[in-house]
């Protein structure tokens, strides 16, 4: 214990080199009541100081005394309201910038000393998150600059001679967010068995004060500029603002200085509670890619609900979503695809390309088998969805496909019956079709949804093949490009769609079945 | 579309995907037995029929599509499509030419909200003018427009349409006017018999 405490003292002392302040000064910012984190890190102090457990207001005293000279033995540990003569010196409890936040001690519900960092570890094996690293996200009221202009004008008035510190407090500063960063980032890292690191797994502070609101709202009617800011709730603005955003070298706020004298008191106000911490965690989007194919015609892509009733048998949004859904233990997904086909169309060949966005997922997508998650759903009982590819892709991956999605090439392969024999020239004719623009009016069977418009499509190929034995029906494919209406070229959609097949060979044309056999596009093919 | 009658058949993991996609596009020959097929208006369309609109000989249809939306036309039935048929036709009915509607956006702006006694267009067929009629409430959408150059396509293809409509409320099933198409060539017959007997 006692070398330990050696550790610390020196710690302290070291840091009151760094921050370049005359011991009257130290004494004089610790009586109107700023925390010794505050002090440390609006001198722009750095080190392990930070994280030192028992760094408090009265360790700072005590050392202050020893170093002055007081030869009064004091223990390592000097509690609050100990019987030193220097008693009074304590200050008021809870800091007057930081409100509590670097004091990492007071939780007015408990009563009792509150430990973020025990608590946070326990929020994390309570979600059950499976982690390799934590990043630290910090969000305090901005009122808190306010309160470091208020110290500064402080000091300026008493030590304005001295003017080395002044450079400091604006070119050396740490803000408080980074100062309980430096402060439970160790401890947290021991908790937690892993070493920080920008990844997926993300756990957010939310300091908030009820005094923050009624400054904020002094602050609004001040503001000259703010007529349009006023709109907004006063919570909007506390979310908007984000303390780290306002140079403290500035106007704070956009108010000149009478104003802010004003407002802010100098030296900072009292507080009578501490700021309250709301603590999140959460994985960023983990982003699934592939591509489908879909056997079922009784089977839509999406989910489709009309009426509570549900329409087809189940989706392939589900059917895909579902599994990787629990695989990877997570809340909710997103499914996304390049285009769309109908319920009673399948889709073929080479498979659809389509995204699932997996919302914070317990377990790591690095430590997750995709090629099994693959076979899972192909082996699926009844056999409606295929996938192929199934990997884990990056945040760009929702760009990639919706770039390809309106100027890719599909292709199809339709059943159509037309109302007389085909013949020879009948083939001849539709082979020699190439790059052929159709006019086609919206589909009476979506007019009701979609905007009444005439879409120029092209054609691009076509090729019919005849079935044995029949002479009025044959498999027609065609390559067409994205955003046709296959189904409408074929029957002609009382005559909106022109030219449309019946059109071309001359008599009536209806088409039975429908299949994608392509979607040629350029991402997750392997 | 029709439904396969048989599930196709089950998907191996293992086949190669060309000799899959190649077996998955062999067509289910119970597919090919019907020929005609139901059409694409026979199966996504309900059709109902209504006999002398108004007027005697008058025969229009009104097929209403599951969306709600409805095409109004000249029933194989009417009057003007006997002795010769439609020489023209003329969407100018008075107030309003109905072929200058302009219908914009997914919320139909600006489509006319008709009562089922509004005229649609005048069909001229010999010497006789014909009025064919909303015979229903909706808004209309769109009229088709290649009937003022080409009149003879309701002669020829009788479910060409003269307009689409969006209907307004969903009442249809209590009309009584409202039948099949059997029923309205039945009673057409019928009529005819009945006339040659009188005379």
């Amino acid at each position: 214990m006692g070398e330990e405490c050696m550790l610390e003292k020196q710690l302290v002392e070291e840091s009151i080199r760094q921050s370049g302040l005359p011991c009257h000064a130290l004494r004089d910012l610790l009586s109107i009541g700023v925390c010794p984190r505050c002090i440390f890190r609006l001198f722009g102090v750095h080190g392990d100081v930070y994280s030192c457990l028992s760094l408090s207001s009265s360790l700072l005293w005590s050392v202050l005394d020893l170093s002055n000279g007081h030869e009064e033995a004091t223990d390592c540990k000097v509690h609050e309201g100990s019987s030193s003569p220097q008693d009074l010196k304590v200050g008021p409890e809870f800091c007057v910038v930081c409100w509590g936040i670097l004091q990492l001690s007071y939780d007015e519900q408990a009563q009792q000393t509150f430990d973020l960092v025990a608590s946070t570890a326990q929020l994390v094996k309570g979600e059950g998150f499976e982690i390799d690293s934590f990043s630290l996200e910090v969000s305090v009221p901005p009122i808190i600059l306010g309160n470091e202009r208020s110290v500064w004008l402080y000091m300026k008035k008493r030590y304005g001679s001295e003017s080395r510190f002044q450079d400091k407090f604006f070119s050396g500063s740490i803000s408080v967010k980074d100062a309980l960063r430096f402060s439970i980032t160790k401890s947290l890292e021991e908790m937690l068995a892993v070493k920080v690191a920008v990844r997926s797994f993300h756990i957010r502070f939310t300091y908030t004060h009820s005094d923050a609101s009624s400054k904020i709202s002094l602050v609004q009617g001040s503001r000259t500029d703010g007529h349009k800011k006023q709109k907004r709730g006063d919570k909007e603005l506390l979310e908007g603002i984000d303390a780290s955003d306002l140079e403290i070298n500035k106007e704070s706020f956009g108010l000149d200085i009478a104003e802010q004298d004003r407002i802010f008191q100098v030296p900072p106000a009292k507080v009578n509670q501490p700021c309250k911490v709301t603590t999140l965690c959460y994985r960023t989007p983990v982003y699934v890619g592939g591509r489908y194919l879909k056997y079922s015609r009784n089977v839509s892509q999406t989910r489709w609900i009309i009426d509570e009733e549900r329409m087809g048998e189940t989706s392939v949004e589900e059917i895909i979503g579902n599994l990787t859904l629990s695989i990877l233990k997570a809340d909710s997904y997103k499914f996304h695809a390049a285009g769309r086909e109908d319920i009673d169309v399948r889709m073929l060949g080479s498979g659809r390309p389509f995204l699932v966005e997996i919302a914070n997922a317990r377990s790591l997508s690095s430590h997750t088998e995709f090629a099994e998650l693959q076979e899972k759903i192909n082996n699926l009982e009844p056999r409606i969805v295929r996938v192929k590819n199934l990997k884990e892709v990056g945040v760009d991956a929702w760009t990639i496909l919706q770039q390809g999605e309106a100027e890719k090439q599909k292709q199809y392969a339709a059943l159509v019956w037309i109302s007389r024999s085909l013949e020879d020239e009948d083939l001849k004719c539709m082979s020699s079709i190439k790059e052929m623009d159709i006019i086609q009016r919206t589909p009476i069977r979506v007019l009701h949804r979609r905007s009444p418009l005439e879409r120029k499509r092209m054609i691009h190929w076509m090729r019919a093949e005849r079935i044995h034995g029949s002479k009025q029906f044959f498999i027609l494919h065609l390559c067409t490009q994205a955003g046709t209406y296959i189904k409408e070229f074929v029957h002609g959609d009382l005559g909106r769609t022109h030219p449309n097949l019946g059109s071309i060979l001359g008599c009536r044309a209806e088409i039975l079945q429908l299949d994608v056999t392509d979607v040629k596009m350029d991402c997750f093919n392997s | 579309m029709t439904d396969a009658a048989v599930p196709p058949p089950s998907p191996t993991l293992e086949e190669d995907s060309e000799v899959e996609l190649r077996r998955l596009l062999l067509p289910d020959p119970n597919l090919l037995i019907l020929s005609p097929p139901p059409s694409a208006v026979d199966s996504n369309y309900v059709h109902y029929f209504i006999a002398d609109f108004l007027k005697p000989g008058h025969d229009q249809y009104i097929y209403r599509h599951a969306n709600g939306l409805c095409v109004i036309g000249l029933a194989p039935t009417h009057a003007s499509l006997s002795e010769g048929g439609v020489t023209s036709v003329d969407f100018n009915v008075g107030k309003s030419d109905r072929s200058e509607i302009k219908v914009t956006g997914k919320r139909k702006k600006n489509a006319q909200l008709l009562e089922p006694n509004s005229a649609l267009c005048k069909v001229y067929a010999s010497d006789n003018i014909y009025i064919a009629r909303c015979c229903i409430k909706g808004s209309l959408l769109e009229v088709n427009n290649r009937l003022i150059k080409e009149p003879g396509l309701l002669n020829s293809s009788p479910n060409i349409g003269i307009s689409k409509f969006r209907r307004v409320n969903v009442q249809h099933k209590g009309d009584w006017r409202l039948c099949e198409l059997e029923f309205l060539i039945s009673i057409r017959a019928l009529s005819s018999v009945l006339i040659s007997n009188l005379s």
